[in-house]
């Protein structure tokens, strides 16, 4: 049985040769924060942000683009995911906590110029962290991701798989014990499944081994809106899409051609109304984790957004 | 397993101990989910009363309901084997005896949860215990 990972190095040599940056950690609200962290310190920043159940290698594709248009990339992962701490107590997990991690982390290192990637839940809470400190950002780029209360997908309103998924007892059960997130939820989301399994999979499951290790791969999805009355982040939603929706800040929008879980219809839709000044829409292959299927493309477009945004 | 073998046990077994198994520190995000166990346990009636208890086949659960300041009880409850003296948990009983629960709290909430849609999920999700199709 292997040690508990602290570092990419511990992870072994499959994940070091494909993610072969250094580990570094700050705290953000008394918590500890693994972020990598390249490319000259002067360079302009790019902030690079996951979701649920991934941590910073999802981005490990996207990476040397960027370096090598001469950037500077930081790519935190979320408290409770990753090479982060994994805190039990529930309470760490709020959408407003996650937002505030990132706040802290700008903050630590003092990131100004910034061109922020959101991806699934580093939607919600890197946008959170742009509204909070605008004077940092210098543009966003949009990935699978959402800001709103509404609309909802119709994947998210499901019974099964989706709301059985995480229901009470269920969640800690299918997602905590037996692990249904970095596995099949990662698998069935990517287009190539047999990169997937051979590049990808290993990298997910090393670094939430245990049970108590997965608690944020079940509490995210329950944090979804979904029209409900017992919706859980209503409120923090609303401020999100108060504050988002006016945004005129240069944006960039990129898609998995093939997402069927935040669908281009509405979710890449609403982006393009709210945001009509947005460049793109980039179509990529890629389901919902279209960094899986198109990382390096992606990098490029990314790198050449920002490129833009400096000029 | 199915939820056919679960029923509400009255005693605990003397000379057990609580194995932690599933802890649950949201129930009332599903309310429905509370609801279900206030009645089957009677907790409107004594809330601070003992533990809930299962058994499986005849092998005992325990259900430790949680509250939390300004939030309907229980806010949550935690999921416990109970396992003679100092033996070993049977873990993969034990998980099937999981399983076993969830099928049978999801019939107790009722509709729009449902086994059928528990099964299909756990086999989306591989879940070994799942039944199947």
């Amino acid at each position: 049985m292997p040690g508990v990972a602290r570092t990419i190095a511990d992870l072994g040599p499959h994940v070091a040769a494909r993610y072969p940056y250094t580990s570094r950690f700050t705290t953000v609200n008394g918590r500890r924060m693994h972020y990598v962290d390249e490319g000259p310190p002067d360079a302009p920043p790019v902030l690079l942000l996951h979701g649920n159940p991934t941590w910073g290698y999802l981005w490990r594709d996207t990476i040397p683009p960027l370096l090598q248009a001469g950037f500077r990339v930081i790519v935190p992962d979320q408290i409770g995911l990753g090479l982060s701490e994994h805190p039990h107590v529930a309470a760490a997990h709020s959408i407003e906590q996650h937002a505030a991690n990132l706040v802290a982390l700008v903050d630590r290192l003092d990131l100004r110029g910034l061109v922020v990637a959101c991806h699934d839940w580093g939607g919600p809470t890197g946008l959170g962290m742009v509204l909070t400190r605008a004077e940092r950002v210098a543009a966003v780029a949009i990935m699978s991701t959402w800001a709103w209360r509404s609309p909802s997908a119709e994947f998210h309103r499901r019974i099964s798989p989706w709301r059985v998924m995480h229901a009470p007892l269920v969640g800690p059960y299918v997602l905590g014990r037996h692990g249904g997130m970095p596995g099949r939820g990662i698998y069935l989301s990517v287009v190539d499944r047999e990169r997937y399994q051979a590049d990808g999979l290993a990298a997910y499951e090393a670094v939430v081994p245990d049970a108590d290790d997965r608690r944020l791969t079940w509490l995210w999805p329950r944090a979804i809106p979904i029209g409900e009355p017992t919706d859980t982040t209503s409120e923090y939603f609303a401020w999100l899409e108060e504050g988002v929706r006016p945004l005129r800040l240069p944006a960039t929008l990129i898609w998995g051609e093939q997402d069927d879980v935040f669908a281009i219809d509405p979710f890449l839709d609403t982006w393009r109304r709210w945001w009509p000044h947005a460049e793109g829409p980039h179509l990529v292959t890629g389901r919902h984790f279209l960094q899986e299927d198109s990382g390096a493309e992606i990098g490029t477009i990314l790198a050449a957004f920002a490129g833009q945004v400096r000029s | 397993m199915s939820a056919a073998g679960v029923r509400i046990a009255t005693a605990r077994p003397a000379g057990h101990r609580a194995v932690p198994l599933l802890v649950e520190p949201a129930l009332d995000h599903y309310p429905e989910y509370a609801r279900f166990l206030a009645v089957a346990f009677g907790l409107d009636a004594d809330p601070f009363g003992p533990a809930g208890l299962l058994e499986v086949d005849g092998r005992p659960y325990e259900l430790t309901f949680l509250g939390r300041s300004g939030r309907p009880f229980p806010c949550g409850v935690e999921l416990a084997a109970l396992v003679p003296g100092l033996e070993p948990l049977d873990e993969a009983t034990a998980d099937a005896d999981l399983w076993a629960i969830l099928e049978w709290l999801t019939t107790g909430v009722g509709a729009p949860w449902s086994v059928e849609a528990l099964r299909t999920t756990g086999r989306i999700y591989r879940v070994p215990m799942t039944p199947e199709a």
